[in-house]
């Protein structure tokens, strides 16, 4: 799959007013961006989602974040969230996004000269399609009793084990994985990173079907796989905090209001299309949601002033992604109340994927559960926010 | 009294110890699962067996060749049903039975009776309704199990009075849609010229034989609820982090006792339900025991099944584990006759302080 691809675009568009960068985004994906692509109702899979990959490869845009030296777009924290709320406001398909949003910064922050030049060029330019290796059965909110094990061999690690939740595995050829190097510290410290490429002999990936009937996650399995030790990054054994660093980028992501905003825009085209719209009580219900999202707004735009200011985020961080998530089940939740029958359909209401309340109802479950479950982000928030004891 | 209510207790134990023949109490699932997204949905099989032991005619008047009991013995028959997931069109026919009881039919009651025909009501016009317009040739909408069906039967309205007309199924013009819980659910556009009259006025008995199937619903839920339930407090008591068995975890004792109160709860709605329609309470007094009871079982059912979900984490958002297809069964069920909100209403519009 070698890609070659110049980026069209390489000025520092930091310089821009926020309007005048705001308009500049929308103008470049309402004039590209695919049609029949907006809004989908499931996660695509890479074989769906990759015109828009390369489009915004094309164009220089693939990795806001990144600085401009290893090809990103060198956004400051404030442009990004414009640019990620343009993305979202348009619809467009979220896109095999591991390698961006994740390995390129692990790399920039933690990898040698050699695996930067190597690994980055490969994400820019779509050939590398990373996955997650995280979770284990035995270790999903206890997320550092992982066992997956890797046991340096030569200049080799042998790794054994099983990975699950590993979302769309089945489409990529490498692999970001925790791995335990060191099995008698304590639990946290003897845990490493190491990239896989997924065409080692040893590796197996088993699609699970999710109650959306879509295969988004995977059971990973891990039999004597070889992976040379120059994979490792960082130190070895301090995996964990360096996982832990990019966990804290995943929730302020994940308490974006993004996926409330659209879900309440849903809500008022199901209710304009069931006759309850003028309903009083439905409007004091849709009243109560709509002060929620906007209060979620400021409480998410008070973190992002914090980033703007440059200053790092800490454990309260996770209060947004409580709120969000339960803010975006409690939407669809209201959908499937006034849905009538249409609670029970499995296609979008009459083939229009804007009245999809039981696909959105669906994909609402789990946001309370991955990324750290709710209940983890509360221990993080009495524990570590408020200092209870325990 | 006692002795009616001992005899009452024996046949309601009866019926639940039947129901394992069709909804296996270990909640093996293999069946229900090769019958998801396959036309019709459910097995002839079975609906044919349910017609054997009884069911389909459990609340019909033994005169009328039914089994002569009530909606106590319906509701915990329906717990049993929701609880293994049965997918046949149970509630639908027992519907159906009802009002061919009342209209003095016998051509259609017989075999749908022995559970040899599948007789559907297409009554409903628009979603979230139980009123019955009659519209002659409007679309009759969401019918569950339709695909399913030897014949329709249609309320038409006719001057002050709603008719009952048969449709034979074979050459009508019939849409289907998936439903979540792998089932299907109809849009029947009715030809009245191939219509066969039933009745002349049934409007009463219609009326009534949708509150049953609205409290049947409700007990449906229930069955949905006590499984995905025990699945999950069988999940606390043996899923093990940091070091500990999750149930030791008081945050999730307490969610778990939350949940506890909202099934007790909606057993109580449902059951008292029962009794005021088995002592034979009409008009408000019955609508506002049935919108009680389903207004319960929805919002304590729907949050009971979220919350069974979110217990089990991750492993609870696959296919493959059997709590999920509680949850999928209920978004369903939730809003078929008569949604939380509907029942509300009418709740409250029946001014229930002063008929209780």
């Amino acid at each position: 799959m070698a890609v070659s691809i110049a980026p069209k675009e390489t000025a520092d568009l930091n310089a821009m007013e926020d309007e005048a960068f705001r308009t500049h985004v929308r103008a470049w994906i309402e004039g590209n961006y695919p049609a029949e692509l907006r809004n989908p109702p499931k996660r695509l899979h890479w074989e769906e989602n990759k015109p828009w990959y390369f489009m915004l490869a094309e164009k220089g845009w693939l990795c806001p974040g990144w600085p401009r030296q290893f090809g990103g777009m060198g956004l400051s924290p404030a442009k990004q969230i414009i640019f990620t709320e343009e993305v979202e406001r348009y619809g467009c398909a979220r896109t095999n996004d591991h390698g961006i949003v994740m390995v390129g910064p692990l790399l920039i922050n933690h990898g040698t000269d050699e695996q930067q030049q190597y690994f980055l060029p490969k994400i820019l330019s779509g050939e590398h399609i990373w996955c997650q290796g995280y979770s284990e059965p035995n270790a999903g909110s206890d997320l550092a009793a992982l066992r997956t094990e890797a046991v340096l061999d030569g200049d080799e690690y042998v790794v054994n084990g099983q990975k699950i939740w590993t979302t769309l595995a089945m489409d990529a050829n490498w692999c970001f994985l925790l791995v335990r190097t060191d099995k008698n510290a304590k639990k946290q410290e003897g845990i490493s990173f190491l990239l896989v490429d997924m065409a080692t002999p040893g590796i197996t990936v088993k699609p699970i079907i999710n109650l959306e009937y879509h295969d988004e996650f995977c059971e990973v399995f891990f039999d004597n796989v070889r992976v040379p030790a120059k994979n490792l990054v960082g130190t070895p054994n301090r995996g964990w905090d360096m996982a832990k660093a990019l966990l804290s980028f995943e929730r302020i992501y994940l308490g974006s209001p993004r996926l409330s905003a659209y879900a309440f825009t849903r809500l008022r085209q199901l209710a304009e299309r069931m006759g309850v719209w003028e309903d009083v009580a439905f409007q004091d219900t849709y009243g109560r949601l709509r002060l929620d999202l906007e209060d979620l707004k400021s409480l998410y735009g008070s973190f992002v002033d914090k980033l703007r200011r440059g200053k790092t985020l800490g454990p309260d961080v996770s209060m947004l992604k409580v709120f969000q998530t339960e803010l975006f089940q409690r939407i669809t939740d209201t959908m499937l109340e006034i849905a009538g029958e249409n609670a029970g359909l499995l296609e979008p209401m009459e083939g229009n994927r804007n009245l999809n309340p039981t696909g959105l109802y669906i994909q609402a479950r789990p946001a309370t559960i991955y990324g750290g479950s709710n209940e983890i982000q509360k221990n993080i928030l009495s524990k570590n926010v408020l200092g209870l004891p325990g | 009294m006692s002795q009616a209510l001992d005899e009452r207790s024996e046949s309601i134990r009866m019926i639940r110890d039947s129901a394992g023949a069709v909804a296996p109490r270990d909640g093996d699932t293999k069946r229900v699962r090769a019958l998801r997204f396959v036309e019709p949905g459910f097995s002839r099989e079975v609906f044919a067996e349910m017609g054997a032991l009884g069911w389909i005619g459990l609340a019909v008047p033994e005169a009328a060749g039914g089994a002569g009991l009530g909606m106590s013995e319906a509701v915990a028959l329906q717990e049993e049903i929701g609880a293994g997931l049965a997918p046949e069109p149970l509630i639908p026919a027992m519907l159906s039975a009802r009002v061919l009881a009342a209209a003095g039919d016998t051509a259609l009651l017989g075999p749908l009776l022995e559970g040899g025909k599948v007789v559907l009501t297409a009554w409903q016009e628009k979603a979230d309704s139980i009123a019955v317009p009659g519209t002659g040739d409007a679309p009759r909408v969401f019918i569950p199990m339709a695909g399913g069906a030897d014949a329709f039967l249609l309320p038409v309205r006719e001057g002050n009075r709603i008719a009952l007309v048969s449709l034979d199924a074979a050459g009508a013009d019939l849409t289907l849609e998936k439903a979540m819980d792998g089932g299907f659910v109809g849009t029947l556009r009715p030809d009245l010229s191939r219509a066969s009259h039933v009745a002349d006025d049934i409007g009463a008995v219609l009326e009534q034989a949708l509150d049953e199937a609205a409290l049947m619903t409700a007990g449906h839920m229930l069955g949905l609820m006590e499984k995905a339930f025990e699945l999950t407090i069988g999940y606390l008591k043996t899923r093990q982090q940091f070091g500990r068995i999750i149930g030791t975890f008081q945050a999730l004792q307490h969610r778990a006792a939350d949940l506890k109160i909202h099934l007790s709860l909606t057993r109580a709605a449902v059951e008292s339900a029962a009794a005021v329609l088995d002592d034979g309470a009409t008009g408000a007094v019955r609508q506002a025991a049935v919108s009680k009871a389903k207004h319960r079982a929805v919002e304590s059912g729907m949050y009971v099944l979220r919350q069974c979900i979110q217990l089990h984490g991750g492993i609870g958002y696959t296919d493959e584990y059997d709590v999920g297809l509680y949850l999928r069964r209920g978004m369903v069920v939730m809003n078929q006759y008569g949604s939380a909100g509907l029942h509300r209403r009418r709740f409250m519009a029946l001014a229930p302080e002063d008929v209780e």
